[in-house]
């Protein structure tokens, strides 16, 4: 594999909540078209990290310069740099008072400016490409978790970000649903999307991840592709942890 | 021995108020001057607060006066919350309906005020301008049976002729020992303030009125009121609290 | 996404679907006024229906009192909420001292204040006075409101819309706001009833309102028990009738609800 820019670069983060220190040094790159899956404890920082890339955290020292602007920076308009990262919570956040369409067209229309017709048309085509695009005039509460989630994926992609952040997205559903959720992950990651996911999962991190990285206690413990972090990790404390959870 | 300590002070207590002084709790809207208003100690004072005090001496009765605003002051009579309303109260043909009226004891006409600077004589060249007048009084009842012109009811008339002062309205009509404690008294408004005229209405009397059929107050009164007349004792006040 | 209540004090019920007890309630007062009322105009037209007919001018400024301070309320609540979670210490600062102010001084004596004190410098005419009193009183309670309702809104909406990349701004009209107007829209409901019946305060600036009218007829004919009841009957039927249009509203605003 050739080895261009990477897309995202974070470097010697440091963040505390308080006298937490919730990031300790944290240095991590990505490049366009990887895959990176996070994982480790809870409390471990991993969401923490996550957030940072799109500033929904802010970061006491280092620096994230994604898509070659430095997010921290008052410079450069977060808002633009927002645009071109997507998002998927582990709560789906999905707006309540909008229809599923129409949860997949007010950031196009709004901020791409683009047509209500055009915008429609391309939000049906996300629907469909999720599987539920019969849902598409109905509000989210009468979704399921595992609906909901699909469609904040959607929603996300409907601004056609060159990143996608997920956020333990299949933690707060029930197991069945589970499944629908990752098999539009595992798609979309075949279609190349680059993509940093915190997650439980680790069938899906052994399946798609180009990258796993292991965190505990606000640092980064490991590094390495799947194959290698499963079988012969080295770190005591991420053997506890993949111990404990496969 | 307790028994007898009990009936001493019975005994202390019924010779000390004496049985046949009756106290008569009298009702004024103190807002009036100078009829009936505040001075900065709080007591109610004026020449209707005086001419009650000279009444109820004379007639041998005591007097507690309540002040009670203009608007429900015939409402609280009515309620028995008072025995009589001695309060600048015009005696009019609707009154007589609902309430009882003593002898008639002061005279008063209705007055215009206005502006200084205002060529105005007569009420009838206010049309199309906004008057003031005290909600329920004879005076605001001339402002509304005057075609044309828009009539402001005010809740006391130290407010409407507030309102002319700063220009809001055009002019007030009140008694005239009111509007003359305003316009020519009070230093302040007196420099802006003027008598226009005063309003052919006709005559009106001050009555002091009780609630319909309680002759044995009304008695009470009229007996104090004929007895101050003939000492010549309400002359003493007018010039006291009116001056001419 | 479940639908959270702000605690109300004041103002009036207001009937919903599922509150049954309130709903029959409303029925009973409602029906009962009128009943009431047209038993008195029909059968004892004398005074009844004279008073009924000397109200109609002073009822038409109550609305208009009570329609133009609710518009500003509402505008001045919003701003006023908006500046109350404002990140600009000054915007902040002056949002907080606003509301602490108007909180601190009773309707009436801010009627006063406005109309008489200040009617040395600024000749505000009663109708002004008193709109702008009662929108700054009312915009000071309605900006707790609507502090309240956006706060109610999960966190996680603003962060998906801001990951969308929406700034502040652009997320509170299109995300946060759209969904706090339900939360929002009870109590704002019950602060339009009482500012309903607050505006018969103003009659104190001599404007010529219901109350002023009533109180009016009663001083010059003496039928204080009939004026007043008759009053009385009036205000109940109007704040009903707006407290229906309010759940019927509310209903409106739920459209996006599960059930």
């Amino acid at each position: 594999m050739t080895s261009p820019e990477p897309i995202i670069t974070i470097e010697n983060v440091n963040k505390y909540f308080g006298q937490l220190k919730a990031l300790s040094e944290v240095s991590l790159q990505v490049r366009p078209g990887e895959k990176v899956v996070i994982i480790g404890p809870s409390g471990s920082g991993k969401s923490t990290l996550l957030r940072t890339i799109n500033r929904l955290e802010e970061i006491d020292s280092g620096r994230i310069i994604v898509d070659g602007l430095d997010v921290m920076d008052d410079k450069n308009d977060i808002n633009r740099i927002r645009m071109e990262v997507g998002m998927v919570f582990q709560r789906f956040n999905l707006f309540p008072h909008k229809t599923v369409l129409g949860n997949l067209t007010l950031a196009p229309m709004k901020l791409r400016k683009i047509e209500r017709a055009a915008a429609e048309a391309n939000g049906r085509r996300l629907l469909q490409k999720v599987g539920i695009e019969e849902k598409a005039a109905v509000y989210p509460a009468r979704l399921s978790g595992g609906q909901q989630q699909r469609v904040a994926i959607a929603r996300a992609l409907a601004m056609n970000p060159k990143i996608m952040l997920f956020d333990e997205p299949t933690s707060a559903l029930d197991p069945e649903m589970i499944g629908e959720v990752l098999d539009v992950m595992v798609n979309l990651a075949r279609e190349g999307m680059t993509m940093v996911v915190v997650t439980h999962e680790m069938g899906f991190a052994r399946e798609v991840a180009d990258m796993v990285v292991f965190m505990d206690q606000g640092q980064i413990l490991e590094t390495g592709p799947p194959e290698h972090f499963f079988q012969d990790c080295r770190h005591p404390r991420a053997r506890k942890f993949l111990s404990q959870i496969l | 021995m307790m028994k007898r300590c009990v009936w001493v002070v019975l005994a202390a207590i019924l010779l000390a108020t004496p049985a046949w002084a009756r106290t008569l709790v009298v009702a004024q809207d103190a807002t009036w001057p100078p009829m009936e208003f505040m001075n900065e100690q709080k007591e109610i004072i004026g020449f209707d607060t005086d001419y009650v005090r000279a009444v109820a001496k004379e007639a041998g009765f005591d007097v507690v006066f309540k002040n009670v605003a203009w608007d429900g002051i015939f409402a609280g009579l009515d309620a028995g919350q008072y025995d009589a309303v001695c309060s600048s109260v015009t005696i009019t043909d609707e009154r007589k309906k609902a309430m009882d009226f003593g002898i008639p004891y002061f005279k008063v006409r209705q007055a215009l005020v206005v502006s200084k600077d205002s060529t105005v004589k007569t009420l009838e060249e206010l049309k199309g301008k906004t008057v003031g007048g005290q909600i329920g009084t004879t005076g605001y009842f001339a402002i509304k049976k005057t075609e044309g012109i828009t009539a402001k009811s005010y809740d006391e008339i130290g407010l409407a002729m507030e309102d002319l002062f700063s220009g809001r309205i055009d002019g007030v009509v009140c008694d005239d020992p009111t509007a003359a404690q305003y316009a020519l008294q009070k230093a302040d408004y007196a420099a802006r303030l003027k008598i226009a005229a005063v309003l052919d209405t006709g005559d009106e009397y001050y009555g002091i009125a009780v609630k319909k059929g309680n002759k044995e107050v009304l008695d009470l009164i009229n007996k104090g009121i004929e007895a101050v007349q003939a000492k010549g004792i309400d002359k003493e006040l007018r010039a006291k609290w009116i001056g001419q | 996404m479940e639908k959270k209540t702000i605690d109300v004090s004041d103002g009036a019920a207001i009937p919903r679907k599922k509150d049954a007890g309130l709903f029959s309630a409303w029925r009973i007062s409602f029906a009962g006024a009128l009943i009431i009322l047209l038993c008195l105009v029909v059968f004892e037209p004398d005074p009844y229906l004279k008073i009924l007919k000397f109200l109609p001018d002073g009822i038409l400024i109550t609305f208009e009192v009570t329609i133009f301070a609710i518009i500003f309320a509402v505008l001045l609540g919003l701003l006023t909420g908006l500046g109350r979670i404002s990140k600009n210490p000054f915007i902040n600062a002056v949002a907080s001292t606003y509301v602490e102010v108007v909180r601190g001084i009773p309707l009436l004596v801010q009627l006063f204040y406005i109309y008489y004190a200040l009617g040395r410098f600024v000749r505000l005419p009663d109708m002004v006075a008193a709109i702008i009193a009662m929108s700054l009183c009312y915009g000071a309670y309605m900006g707790e409101v609507f502090r309240a309702g956006i706060e109610s809104i999960d966190k996680g909406q603003m962060e998906a819309a801001r990951s969308l990349g929406f700034n502040r701004t652009q997320t509170m009209f299109y995300v946060i706001l759209p969904q706090a107007w339900r939360t929002i829209l009870p109590p704002v409901g019950n602060e339009f009833i009482a500012l309903l019946k607050d505006t018969s305060l103003v009659s104190i600036l001599a404007v010529a309102d219901m109350l002023r009218r009533g109180r009016e007829f009663a001083s010059e004919t003496f039928t204080y028990f009939e004026t007043y009841t008759v009053i009385a009957l009036v205000y109940l039927l109007i704040t009903l009738l707006l407290s229906k249009m309010v759940s019927i509203l509310e209903e409106k605003l739920n459209y996006y609800d599960q059930s």
